[in-house]
């Protein structure tokens, strides 16, 4: 799994996630999550249009860089979930609390 | 299209993880035709929290051996993890999903895992954990909503094969060096009924491997090409006049080695079908009942052989158990030590325990190697043992040596031995060396001294005088002493001796020294190694 960290105008963090985000690299997203917002950057969008895999470990990790982004006055929105992560989401009841946009300005056009 | 992909996956974590069982998926997958989009990323999904669940909480963290059987039937997919984890139970019905708006971070994987199959089944059997997915396949047209607790079908197979594994693991005997107790009947089986090949086939988890093979036959191959596994489903002779003319063998043939196959099933002693013996060749042939009930003959020839090995395993067991399996608890030295016989038991030993102010310490090496070494050396070890309580080092080797005369010459054998005193005060060794001669010290300041062997063997000469003598241990000093098997792990020579006295000089312990010989020792010796490291803490 890679992560990569785009800043964004707007304070708004793009962090990108390749691979399978599972137990194993839960810990690593979270943490991404976290230093953006540590950062004070607290608007996040997670990128997964190229995240092959998501189980409930990973998406422990995104909800926890929620729950930090959100203490902070910001989100964590995620962009481009693939098929799995969208099944995932939905079969957890995730999905209208960590929301799907197509792209990194769609997520933060509210804002 | 072939009516069932089978894959099995053993899986210790750690090393292993989820990726290790994704990896086994994509294999699976591929095998699998027509499988939907929505089966595979839900199964993959579900077997995938199914392992996560184990590996965390079936040893409460501390790791796992499991194995990850998938099956893919015409209409269905089915999983099952046997873990032998502690935890036995999971309330599975309990576990539901939790609210969303809570945001937990945990505790999604069971309903998550629950909500993708249509069902999911838990077996406790023999202190394993047998968890078990099902999930109907899109693609045949299964009525999503009436499969809903579909039962498996495979996991009785599942707990078979583990017990078939398990007892062939006990026998010790996977990817051990040919042995002519087998082979002979592998030969014999080949010119007997006249064809190309001849083996002894075990079915290990997804491979087949051949114990002994004759003629052209191939000693390691994919479960799935193996005519045996089928063999081994049940009690009877198999017999496959050609198998390019019937439906479930054409797959297996192979132009030139095999079209015809004939195979009787091999057990475990507790009654496993854990292999089995059989012959076959590149053109078809008939095999007539007469034929058969030779084969079966034969077959019950290695079977008892294998009976051996698994006599043979337990004795090995026993005889590692003689070992010295705790540290000497002395301030200021370090000993360790290994003994690797060539075959399942051998004739070397070595052993250490504590005499007053310091130790005994022994290895010995009795001439030829089996059984009948092993049996020498117990009896040299207890003799010894009960000997180095009463006098001197002298004293013990002399009354050992009178006590041992009479068995040795019997039995045409002799006994080398380095048996010494450490006075863990003085760092004095006190030793007798009888036709040894392969003991090493290397000093700290990077000279290697030999010890030099004084007298001779027990049981050449009923009359010898034992010698004793001293050496002292400095701090920083190293003794090592080793059985003439560590010589061949170098050039043979005595040469090997000051390599082995150069790497106690760069390492920082004995179990140092002791881990890199048994790493050179490992697979490649044809003769018994055993090596004692005694090290004087700088």
């Amino acid at each position: 799994m890679d992560i990569s960290i785009i800043p964004h105008p707007q304070g708004v963090t793009e962090v990108t996630v390749s691979g399978r985000l599972n137990m194993v690299t839960a810990a690593r997203v979270r943490e991404a999550i976290q230093a953006a917002v540590g950062d004070n950057r607290p608007r996040v969008a997670v990128n997964l249009a190229k995240v092959v895999f998501l189980d409930s470990s990973g998406l422990g990790a995104l909800i926890a860089g929620m729950k930090t982004a959100r203490e902070a006055g910001g989100d964590v929105r995620l962009v481009a979930p693939t098929e799995q992560v969208e099944l995932v989401l939905e079969l957890t009841n995730m999905s209208g609390v960590l929301r799907s946009f197509d792209s990194v300005e769609s997520a933060y056009r509210d804002a | 299209m072939p009516d069932m992909v089978t894959r099995t996956l053993r899986l210790t974590a750690p090393p292993d993880t989820v990726d290790t069982v994704h990896d086994l998926l994509e294999s699976v997958w591929g095998s699998v035709t027509d499988l939907s989009p929505r089966d595979r990323m839900s199964l993959e999904t579900a077997i995938i929290e199914l392992t996560a669940n184990v590996i965390q909480h079936a040893n409460r963290g501390s790791g796992i051996n499991a194995t990850l059987t998938v099956i893919a039937y015409q209409d269905r997919i089915e999983a099952t993890l046997s873990d032998s984890g502690e935890v036995d139970q999971v309330d599975l019905d309990g576990r539901h999903m939790p609210d969303a708006h809570e945001l937990a971070e945990s505790g999604r994987g069971i309903p998550l895992m629950k909500a993708l199959v249509d069902s999911v089944e838990h077996r406790r059997v023999d202190g394993f954990n047998h968890w078990t997915l099902v999930r109907g396949r899109e693609s045949a047209g299964v009525d999503r909503a009436s499969s809903r607790g579909m039962p498996s079908v495979s996991i009785s197979g599942v707990i078979d094969e583990m017990a078939r594994q398990r007892a062939l693991e006990e026998l010790s005997i996977l990817d051990t060096a040919p042995e002519e107790r087998f082979d002979r009947v592998t030969r014999l089986a080949k010119s007997l009924f006249g064809v190309e090949s001849a083996a002894i086939n075990l079915i290990d988890g997804d491979r087949q491997w051949a114990k002994s093979v004759a003629g052209g036959a191939i000693i390691e191959m994919p479960r799935e090409q193996s005519v045996c596994t089928d063999t081994v489903q049940g009690d009877d002779t198999l017999v496959v006049p050609e198998l390019t003319a019937d439906p479930q063998y054409a797959g297996r043939a192979q132009d030139g080695v095999i079209n015809f196959y004939a195979g009787h099933p091999l057990y475990a002693s507790s009654g496993e079908r854990i292999g089995a013996f059989c012959v076959y060749d590149s053109q078809p042939r008939h095999f007539s009942e007469r034929e058969q009930a030779m084969l079966r003959d034969l077959a019950s020839w290695v079977q008892q052989e294998l009976s051996v090995s698994q006599e043979l395993s337990r004795a090995a067991e026993v005889q590692q158990g003689l070992l010295p399996a705790k540290m000497l608890s002395m301030p200021g030295w370090d000993i360790a030590g290994f003994c690797q016989p060539a075959r399942a038991v051998g004739g070397d030993f070595y052993d250490w325990y504590p005499v007053g102010e310091g130790a005994a310490i022994t290895l010995a090496d009795t001439m030829g190697k089996g059984i009948a070494a092993a049996i020498i050396a117990a009896t040299v070890r207890a003799v010894l043992r009960s000997a180095a309580r009463f006098g001197d080092v002298t004293g013990a080797v002399n009354l050992a040596a009178a006590s041992l005369n009479a068995d040795l010459d019997t039995t045409g054998l002799f006994v080398t031995l380095f048996h010494a005193r450490l006075d863990m005060d003085s760092g004095e060794v006190t030793f007798v060396d009888a036709g040894h001669g392969l003991t090493v010290i290397a000093r700290r300041d990077g000279t290697i001294e030999r010890l030099r062997s004084s007298s001779p063997p027990l049981g050449v000469d009923v009359d010898t005088e034992w010698e004793q003598q001293q050496v002292v241990l400095e701090p920083g000093d190293t003794l090592v002493t080793a059985s003439d098997g560590l010589l061949d792990l170098y050039d043979g020579t005595l040469d090997a001796l000051d390599r082995v006295a150069a790497l106690a000089m760069l390492a920082s312990s004995s179990q140092e020294v002791v881990d890199a010989l048994r790493t050179r020792a490992r697979g490649t010796s044809s003769d018994d190694v055993t090596v004692v490291v005694v090290r004087r803490e700088p």
